[in-house]
């Protein structure tokens, strides 16, 4: 939180401040200043002379900051108790320990060239890595967990009056998804909630989605978990990750498992492969794309849903290789989404044309509908929403007319009802005499008697009885050793049995 | 005289029962007081279960306070669910059928009554009045009057075992009445099994079994005997029978006391076996026995002394519980003195008492007694006030529900005090009546 203090002041000095893009073209000089840029090559072009934001404890590029490097802030260390992501998929990431193998090995070796120095520094640490993970057990992908709860992260990134319609939205979003039963404690909703109170509003602490004001989005049941100037790139994505400082309370941290379906929407202003951050910072298409494999590779999700409402929105999904994730935009690129209509009332737009669209086939729903995502992706008219809403399916494996909107928009279990409901209880069953022990023992007591029989009298009789003593016995024993409710059943049987005999007897 | 289309009315209640078991999972019968008590209610009969299935006391936690028996046969079903029907629907359709073949056994020991009833005025040579007064076939509306009877159908709907304890209780005095000495002990056994009070019908049975199925005072034997005597010997050709009159055999009654022995040792070593591992036979007694008679589970229900035992103080409390149960046991004597030549009678007047004098009375007694009622319809038809009675009996029962809720829900004067008192002096009024005609 104080970090965030001080940005905000920060941001007040910075404001205005030129977006600050990268762009590698593969010049070995930009990567040796930047290590711990993935040498992906689709960074942007870097503004000469801009600085470098400082890297990151646990060698991921999840932020960009606009601080000059004095203002590096020193993170505790505890935050590094995360293990770095293993490797896949060709995408290098350096771990921390390479700069001060770097330093070591500068200071150790003297001598060589230096472009040929430093091509040995970027290889030694990625054979390191890549030795850790043959060694490493390949990622065990734990076996279909069973989706058994919802989550929803609602972000809205957007400041200032006259981005009233991107609020409206998110707030639109929001009351669908509470409605369709994903409750407050599973929505992480980022806001820059400066709408329903801004001086400039007709209609204070209220926020219509519609000209015909039928609905207040901001009514007493809004919970929102990052307000203000907490909606920033390095929140939302620890929000993603799951990386946060300790002190951060439970109801800001995406608490997902392996069984968790995750609705992530974002609207906003956007461009080609990036989203815009409260005017201030950006989020880039392969920051996202990292982000969601680390949770991937975290087991933080069994399906994730992207919706993006911003200009250009499905380039911000084109870099996304994790399996298990569906995303749609409601522009492609080159396109512009729209707004749906202007308020004269308000004096703003107040609400876009995809997320309209969207809620209008929401509103039609109920917790109890099966509507799939096929019918709601088809429902998307490119002649109405002015854009082409692209949705991006190949990473996700299920047929979308199968997939329940419910399972990302609402929290509708499949429940399933047993009658053993108690099976962990059963009391440990008695050492169970199997029959033929029984058998063994009347054929050894038919032995016996047979075998007494050749003897006197006495004998026999006293054998006889001590014999079928010990064999009450073990009827008894025999007794215990069953199921004493079969051999209840079998007493009222009898007992019916009897009571019939009797009374025919006795009529 | 027979009731037309008595097997249509008869089925037509079955259907009804089945109708409202199926379709009216809305009724939520089970949790009112007037149907469920702690003695009867069939959720704790499935907590019972359950405890004993992951193998501790079925009594523990003073839930359940049945019998043992109960649990084997009916636990089962209580955890089988099926689908889109509410719970417990398996042993609402038990409850239907084991009321079907109480009202049968109803019927047949209407039947019994009636032809002894006809012998005995037969050899009283009453013959032209029976046919000149009311006859109708006590069985037959007897038996009509159980099935259709509001009570019944919302015990047999409301999810409480009482409609096996009736069964016993009909069971006994089917087989009394037919001297049917395994059958009767068989009956009183598992009556007073299940509950505690049937054990007072001992003595209506004894005397069924000693004497025979209802008869006149034997005075009129006497008379009629002497006068007989004096006149001619072809009574000797109903001799036996008229030996059975007035004359008191021990047989049956030593065949009675040999079978309830049995079926007692049975029953009780049935109940060790189920309560082996947790705590034996003296726990049960405790819990259900004990739990009868000293009356721990204060929760209101439509007793007569539910009020005096909320109110009671504590130091006075075992003093109060010694009146509450001596109050049934000092009507045994006295009745039965009065009515030792109309055991079947004396049966019924028990069961109206036991009805209204018990710890936790519920609506599947007055099922019972108001069945039994219907077989001496031929006795009471000329009770006076019987519109009176009728509908203030009606009304009161019509008020209990309302009370209740203007009680619990609404919060208002503890009505409920005044409602049962007004429930108790209609029971006790209408018993006197009935007694006022003997």
């Amino acid at each position: 939180v104080q970090g965030n203090q001080r940005r905000y002041s920060t941001r007040r000095r910075n404001c205005g401040r030129v977006t600050l893009l990268h762009h590698v073209s593969g010049s070995a000089a930009a990567t040796a200043t930047a290590p711990w840029i993935p040498a992906s090559g689709s960074l942007r072009h870097v503004a000469a002379g801009s600085t470098v934001p400082p890297r990151d404890l646990y060698g991921t590029t999840d932020t960009y900051r606009l601080f000059p490097t004095r203002r590096r802030r020193r993170r505790p260390r505890h935050l590094c108790s995360a293990p770095p992501p293993a490797v896949s998929s060709g995408q290098l990431l350096i771990p921390r320990a390479a700069p001060a193998a770097r330093m070591a090995f500068a200071r150790w070796v003297p001598g060589p060239s230096r472009p040929v120095l430093f091509f040995l520094l970027k290889t030694l640490p990625l054979l390191v890595l890549l030795t850790f993970s043959s060694a490493a057990p390949p990622a065990a992908s734990s076996p279909a967990a069973v989706h058994n709860n919802n989550w929803a992260v609602l972000v809205c990134t957007s400041r200032f009056w006259f981005n009233y319609r991107h609020m409206a939205n998110t707030l639109s979003l929001y009351r669908t998804v509470k409605r369709l039963g994903i409750p407050d404690e599973r929505i992480i909703l980022m806001l820059a909630d400066d709408m329903a109170c801004n001086p400039r509003n007709n209609y204070p602490a209220q926020v219509f989605n519609n000209e015909n004001h039928q609905l207040n989005l901001y009514g007493d049941n809004v919970e929102v978990d990052y307000r203000g100037y907490e909606v920033t790139v390095e929140n939302f994505l620890r929000v993603l990750t799951g990386r946060h400082e300790s002190a951060v309370p439970r109801s800001k941290r995406l608490l997902s498992d392996e069984g968790s379906h995750i609705l992530l929407y974002m609207t906003g202003h956007g461009g080609d492969e990036f989203l815009k951050f409260q005017d201030n910072e950006e989020l880039q298409s392969h920051d996202l794309a990292d982000a969601v494999k680390q949770m991937k590779e975290k087991h933080r999700f069994k399906e994730l849903l992207i919706m993006v409402d911003t200009c250009q929105a499905a380039t911000l999904f084109s870099q996304l290789q994790s399996p298990g994730v569906l995303a749609i935009g409601s522009s492609m690129k080159g396109e512009n989404s729209y707004s749906h209509h202007l308020d004269s009332d308000i004096g703003v737009s107040v609400v876009d044309r995809f997320t309209f669209h969207t809620l209008a086939f929401f509103e039609k729903l109920n917790m109890y509908s099966n509507a799939s995502l096929n019918s709601l992706f088809n429902s998307y008219d490119p002649s109405m929403l002015l854009s082409t809403a692209y949705y991006r399916m190949d990473l996700y494996k299920r047929a979308l007319n199968e997939v329940p909107v419910t399972n990302f928009f609402g929290s509708v279990m499949k429940t399933i009802h047993t009658d053993s409901a108690y099976t962990g209880f059963l009391a440990a069953h008695n050492a169970e005499t199997p029959l033929p022990i029984g058998n063994d023992i009347v054929d050894d007591v038919m032995l016996q008697n047979e075998a007494s029989a050749r003897r006197s009298n006495i004998e026999e009789t006293k054998e006889a009885q001590l014999r079928s003593h010990g064999w009450t016995e073990a009827l008894l024993e025999q007794l215990e050793g069953k199921n004493s409710d079969v051999v209840v059943m079998y007493g009222l049987g009898t007992m019916g049995i009897l009571l019939a005999i009797s009374t025919w007897l006795s009529m | 005289m027979e009731i037309r289309h008595y097997w249509s009315m008869a089925v037509a209640a079955v259907g009804f029962r089945l109708v409202l078991v199926l379709f009216g999972g809305d009724l939520h019968l089970a949790s009112r007081p007037e149907v469920s008590t702690p003695l009867t209610s069939l959720r704790r009969l499935a907590e019972g279960y359950w405890l004993k299935q992951v193998s501790m006391s079925p009594y523990s936690g003073s839930m359940y306070h049945g019998s043992p028996l109960l649990l084997s046969v009916l636990g089962p079903l209580t955890s089988k669910r099926s689908g889109g029907h509410h719970s417990h629907i398996y042993c609402s359709l038990v409850f239907v059928a084991v009321d079907f073949i109480a009202a049968m056994l109803i019927r047949s020991t209407g039947r019994t009554l009636q032809m002894a009833r006809n012998r005995s005025l037969k050899s009283l040579d009453l013959t032209k009045s029976v046919n000149n007064s009311v006859n109708v076939s006590a069985g037959d509306t007897a038996s009509l009057i159980y099935l259709w009877n509001p009570w019944t159908i919302i015990t047999c709907v409301g999810s409480c075992t009482s409609p096996i304890e009736n069964l016993m209780v009909v069971i006994m005095l089917h087989g009394a009445c037919s001297r049917l000495a395994p059958l009767a002990a068989f009956g009183y056994v598992m009556a007073t099994h299940l509950s505690l009070y049937p054990a007072i019908l001992i003595l209506p049975v004894a005397l069924l079994l000693g004497y025979g199925p209802d008869t006149p005072p034997t005075k009129v034997f006497l008379q009629k005997g002497l006068s007989a005597n004096k006149i001619d010997m072809s009574d000797n050709g109903k001799g036996t029978s008229q030996k059975g009159f007035g004359q008191f055999s021990w047989k049956p009654i030593l065949h009675f006391i040999l079978w309830v022995f049995i079926w007692s040792c049975y029953v009780l070593s049935l109940n060790s076996i189920i309560l082996n591992k947790v705590g034996g036979l003296q726990e049960m007694f405790e819990k259900t026995y004990g739990f009868i008679l000293t009356v721990k589970d204060l929760s209101p229900n439509i007793g007569v002394l539910w009020y005096f035992f909320a109110e009671v103080f504590d130091f006075f409390r075992s003093f109060f519980l010694i009146v509450f149960n001596m109050n049934i046991i000092f009507m045994v004597l006295p009745l039965a003195i009065r009515l030792k030549h109309r055991p079947c009678f004396l049966a019924f007047v028990y069961t109206a008492i036991v009805a209204m004098l018990k710890s936790y009375p519920s609506a599947g007694d007055s099922a019972l007694y108001l069945g039994l009622l219907g077989l001496f319809a031929n006795e009471l038809a000329e009770m006076q006030f019987t519109f009176f009675l009728f509908f203030g009996y009606i009304g009161v029962s019509l008020l209990s529900p309302v009370m209740h809720n203007l009680w619990i829900w609404r919060v208002s004067l503890s009505l409920y005090l005044y409602l049962y008192l007004y429930l108790s002096l209609s029971l006790s009024t209408h018993t006197c009546c009935v007694l006022l005609l003997t």
